[in-house]
């Protein structure tokens, strides 16, 4: 089963996590950014169940299941806290959003 | 294993009485449309009887959730300690002393509507600081982190029609979802390099030499990112100063108090069971040779307060002060964590009961401020002195208290601070914090100088608190002057509250 | 060494008057001023008791008062006082009323919390002075800081509110960096005898032993928090501003106790607590205290406001105090100890005399005034004799202090040169031209200002009472000293026995 070795999967992993970090570093509309945080926290999954199966150990895998209703919860506030932004400004975008020094 | 899940259940007893009342809230909410006028009084049951559970388990040590393959050495996924109980102690009578804030604040009393979702999501936090105070595995840290941060990025957006809050919201939301994202990072490696997620056990492993330090050291600063979030310590404290002038003004004493309690909580457990080989009989922590985290903290702790009180200086808006001053109080309440040793651990102790008093005091007579005058600018406390003379003073005294000038209970905390330093022979670290206390006496005397020293150019009705809130002040009150002048009862309970298990 | 609760009456007499008056209405302003002078009063009849039962022979601490406070760091209410304490406690004591008086007609707001404020300083000025904890001794060195911010700022000049800011910051910064030397010192300690204690006595034991490298350091905070209230020469800025910016009461208390503080700490603390590094810095203190006499006298000189003038010559009178502390010699100790009460006396007589003219005409400009002796006899005889006392004429107060001083450093070994002395020396001459000079131009000569015909009256009455005591006083020490003398001679010589016990190889 293991025809794949453990490194393949943390690379793509850590790509992932570069690719959340970065995107949340330089996108400016609000949703893109919580599609970059979503893509962190999966990353961290993958992370997680490579090592848990790797492991031999069930409780990374189980870890993943609480991180994703986590995830879940996350979106779902943070979309709620967009749309009442959008309505009292009209925009979703972060360089806007600006009565404190961003 | 059902024994052993039943007999943990007993010591579980706050947060399974937290999740009871939360539970209460919601439905109680559902129930009864009309009146929502009781929901403080529930809230406020709920703690009083959660507090008296916690009072309960004081002096108990003991593992909850212990898997049986730990037969050999013994831990679990909750660890009860007497420092444990100390910090749940705090965070229940913080939460106490904010719902009777939330009672006169009126900007929540404003939205009579939403006073049940409202308290319910105090509950969440609560229950999530609980939780987190005793966690000892990486699991449990990062899902009561995030029931904690699910919480309060509601609660600071909670005026929603307030432009101001929604947009500290969405920063807190942003700010917060990315350090738990580097977090969990971290934990995962972690994972991937002990194969544990308990704490207990990860320390017993990277004891051995097999663990790759480069990467457990670049884990463990991930691990620190996400607490260090939490107490708002340099450089992750972006949020702090917008998230507490934009939240409603309660949920600001909340965060800057309780939430930074139960993050420093989680990181001296995170530091002391993780990573700490042997306590010497003076009390000084042996870290394992993993990385400096001594250096670290210093070095944090430095740069978080005098980024706090520099950028304290050139603030108007009380609010925005107040939240730089409680950055640059982290500052100093790490560094009683840097000292790595019981002394230190015993000022931070004593410090977070002493900040509790004052900073929820400052943010109070603040409050009962803007409810009058509407504004939070420092020009509006012109002549304040002579027009609310009982507010003026006791602005006056947590300001003091806050600076740490005796005779008032700030300077225990500070003098304990600064013992605890000096014992180990960090005179250098001492003097930075002395000059920073010298740089806070500024921002402070200067919010004396306008109430005190300059004249109001508008006439301005006087300000008279109502007896409710004169009691709450003077609770507050007292206890500052009195441990200010006999601290003995508070550096004893400190003392008895060190212990933390295992190692 | 006996039991006597004489010194907490003392300390708690100006309390309970502070806080009877809070309960005072605020427009019973007679009542108030009456009241607050009464305690003063009583204050002072109550420190002459120490004064009149004092054992001249013993150098121990004596009327000592312990009650345990902070068991854990054997923290204790623990006050006494010696030759020199009583000194200055009957210093403080008396000018207290003294400006209580003198500030009768010139604070007309709030006086209900000026009379407070006033009793609540007396009272903090006296804990530092008989203070035998070094915690407790620190808990009375800021509580003062409060009142005299509000003094300065509530009731000073144009000006107060930078002044007030700036003296509390800078004093503060010594404050605190003296709070981490107690600490230090008590932490040090520790180490030698196993357990934390505050308690100076065991402390002048201990301390000397600690390791020297440690000692430097702890005497250099200690010393930088003392020189900045003293203040010494560079450290000096807050003076000037606070000094003329405070109101009259303010500028006398700050002048006559507040300062004297400094240097009683220097003698209190720096001395028997680290004798070796004493004698090591004595040499860089006393160039910086003779650097302070010469510049104070000389920017004193150009100075156009008279308030100004007379804060700069305390730059230059304290820098005489400590140039006596730091010569270490017995003549130099006595002199400087005498000094200070000197220096309380003159230098307040001449802030009360400033304070009364500016009551009159609003203007503290030299050039506005000119040939007053004819409108104000009374006044322009009180002055001179002000004056004089300050610069230090045979006879008077001012020449015994600043002789003892030069005698006493001429002859000490551990400066070791006469250079010393001479540049000291000149400050005296300085002294009397700047004085003098600022004299000639305000009272002889001819009335050049019109105005001042109408607005000048002579000293009334209560001016009169309030100068009069202060002026028994300077002849008194300048014509038989020796009353005084007497009071410090014993502790004097025991605090210089023991730094000599200490630094033997050294240099002596």
């Amino acid at each position: 089963m293991n025809t794949i070795p453990m490194e393949y999967y943390l690379l793509i992993s850590a790509f992932m996590f570069s690719v959340g970090v970065t995107g949340v570093l330089i996108r400016r509309n609000a949703i893109v950014v919580f599609m970059c945080i979503e893509l962190m926290l999966n990353s961290a999954n993958l992370a997680l169940v490579t090592f848990s199966s790797f492991l031999g150990d069930p409780a990374g895998q189980v870890f993943v299941f609480f991180v994703m209703t986590v995830a879940a919860a996350e979106a779902a506030v943070g979309l709620a806290i967009i749309i009442a932004i959008f309505r009292n400004k009209l925009t979703v975008n972060i360089d806007e959003i600006n009565i404190f020094k961003w | 294993m059902i024994n052993e899940i039943l007999n943990s259940i007993t010591f579980i007893y706050p947060e399974l009485a937290v999740s009871i009342f939360l539970l209460i809230i919601v439905l109680v909410d559902l129930v009864f449309h009309k009146d929502k006028k009781y929901i403080p009084y529930i809230s406020l049951a709920g703690l009083v009887i959660t507090g008296i559970l916690v009072l309960n388990q004081i002096g108990i040590t003991h593992f909850a959730f212990v898997p049986q393959l730990s037969a050999v050495k013994k831990y679990g996924m909750m660890t009860i300690d007497p420092f444990g109980s100390y910090f749940k102690l705090l965070v229940v009578v913080t939460s106490i002393l904010i719902i009777f804030f939330t009672i006169a604040s009126e900007e929540v009393i404003d939205l009579k509507e939403r006073l049940g979702e409202f308290h319910a999501l105090i509950y969440g936090m609560i229950l999530g600081m609980l939780v987190m105070i005793s966690a000892s595995d990486l699991i449990l840290i990062y899902l009561s982190l995030e029931l904690l941060s699910l919480s309060s990025y509601v609660l600071a957006g909670f005026l929603k029609l307030r432009e101001r809050s929604s947009e500290a919201s969405l920063k807190y939301v942003i700010y917060g979802s990315v350090s738990s994202g580097l977090m969990l990072f971290g934990i995962s490696i972690i994972y991937g390099l002990t194969g544990s997620t308990n704490l207990y056990v990860i320390n017993s492993l990277i004891q051995g030499p097999q663990i790759n330090l480069f990467t457990l050291s670049f884990s463990s600063i991930l691990m620190f990112v996400g607490i260090g979030y939490k107490i708002s310590a340099a450089p992750f404290h972006f949020w702090t100063p917008d998230v507490y002038e934009g939240a409603p003004i309660s949920i600001t004493a909340y965060l800057s108090v309780a939430s930074k309690a139960a993050g420093f909580a989680l990181l001296i457990r995170f530091i002391q069971t993780g990573f700490t080989s042997f306590i010497s009989e003076d009390g000084y922590w042996t870290l394992i040779a993993v990385f400096d985290w001594q250096a670290l903290l210093i070095a944090i702790s430095i740069l978080t307060m005098t980024l706090g009180n520099f950028s304290a200086l050139w603030q108007d808006n009380l609010k925005r002060m107040l939240a730089y001053s409680s950055i640059a109080h982290a500052g100093y309440i790490l560094l009683g964590i840097a000292v790595l040793s019981n002394q230190g651990l015993i000022a931070v102790l004593i410090y977070f009961f002493v900040y509790m008093l004052m900073n929820i005091g400052a943010f109070y007579v603040v409050m009962l401020i803007s409810n009058k005058t509407g504004s939070e600018n420092i020009d509006d406390y012109d002549g304040l002195g002579a027009k609310a003379p009982f507010l003026g003073v006791a602005l006056a005294i947590f300001l003091i208290s806050l600076t740490g000038l005796p005779p008032t209970a700030g300077f225990i905390a500070k003098l304990y601070l600064f013992i605890a330093l000096i014992d180990a022979n960090m005179i250098v670290v001492a003097i930075i914090a002395l000059l920073n206390t010298v740089v806070s006496l500024y921002y402070y005397v200067r919010v004396l100088k306008h109430m005190y020293l300059t004249k109001s150019e508008r006439e301005q009705e006087n300000i008279t608190p109502s007896i409710g809130s004169l009691v709450y002040l003077l609770v507050l009150l007292i206890p500052i002057l009195f441990f200010g002048i006999y601290f003995t009862p508070i550096v004893e309970f400190a003392r008895s509250c060190v212990s933390l298990l295992g190692i | 060494m006996e039991n006597s609760q004489i010194l907490t009456y003392l300390l708690f007499t100006p309390i309970i008057g502070a806080v009877i008056i809070l309960f005072m209405k605020e427009s019973q302003t007679v009542l108030i001023k009456i009241f607050g002078l009464l305690i003063s009063l009583f204050a002072f009849a109550v420190s002459l008791y120490p004064y009149f039962n004092f054992d001249y022979t013993n150098p121990d601490f004596q009327f000592i008062h312990k009650v345990l406070w902070i068991e854990s760091l054997d923290i204790s209410y623990h006050v006494g006082a010696d030759g020199i304490s009583v000194l200055l406690i009957l210093l403080t004591t008396f000018i207290t009323p003294i400006t209580l008086l003198s500030s009768w007609k010139a604070i007309d707001k709030k006086i209900k919390l000026f009379t407070m404020m006033m009793l609540l300083l007396e009272a903090g000025m006296i804990g530092v002075f008989m203070a035998l904890d070094v915690f407790l001794f620190y808990i009375f060195w800021e509580a003062m800081l409060i009142p005299m911010y509000f003094i300065i700022g509530i009731w000073g000049g144009e000006q107060r509110i930078y002044a007030s800011v700036k003296f509390f910051i800078y004093t503060m910064l010594g404050s605190l960096l003296m709070l981490v030397a107690i600490i230090w010192l008590t932490v040090a300690a520790s180490k030698n005898i196993g357990l934390y204690t505050t308690n100076l006595i065991l402390l002048y034991q201990q301390a000397p032993n600690i390791m020297l490298d440690i000692q430097k350091w702890l005497f250099l905070a200690f010393f930088f928090s003392f020189a900045i209230k003293v203040p010494l020469f560079p450290l000096h800025t807050w003076l000037p501003d606070a000094h003329v910016q405070a109101p009259t009461a303010g500028s006398v208390i700050l002048a006559g106790v507040l300062l004297k503080m400094g240097t009683y700490g220097l003698i209190r603390f720096n001395l028997p607590l680290f004798p070796q590094s004493t004698v090591e810095f004595a040499p860089f203190i006393s160039i910086l205290a003779i650097i302070g006499i010469i510049y104070g006298a000389l920017v004193a000189m150009v100075q156009t406001d008279m308030k100004k003038l007379v804060a700069y010559s305390s730059v230059s009178h304290l820098g005489f105090v400590v140039l006596g502390i730091f010569a270490l010699t017995f003549e130099s100790v006595q002199g400087a100890v005498i000094q200070m009460v000197n220096h309380g006396l003159s230098t307040g007589a001449l802030f009360l005399l400033v304070g009364i003219i500016y009551e009159r005409t609003h203007k503290r400009e030299i050039a506005y005034y000119g040939g007053i002796a004819k409108l104000v006899p009374l006044f322009a005889i009180a002055l001179m004799f002000a004056s004089l006392s300050s610069i230090g004429l045979p006879g008077l107060n001012g020449f015994i202090g600043e002789f003892l001083i030069l005698l006493g450093a001429f002859q000490s070994q551990v400066l070791d040169s006469w250079w010393y002395v001479v540049f000291a020396a000149t400050g005296v001459i300085f002294a009397a031209v700047y004085l003098l000079w600022m004299y000639q131009r305000v009272v002889f000569g001819t009335v050049t200002n019109e105005k001042l015909n109408t607005e000048l009256t002579d000293l009334n009455a209560r001016e009169i009472i309030v100068l009069v005591p202060i002026f028994i006083f300077i002849v008194w020490i300048g014509i038989y000293p020796t009353t005084f003398l007497d009071l410090s001679e014993a502790p004097v010589s025991a605090i210089l026995e023991h730094v000599k016990n200490y630094t033997f190889n050294f240099l002596y």
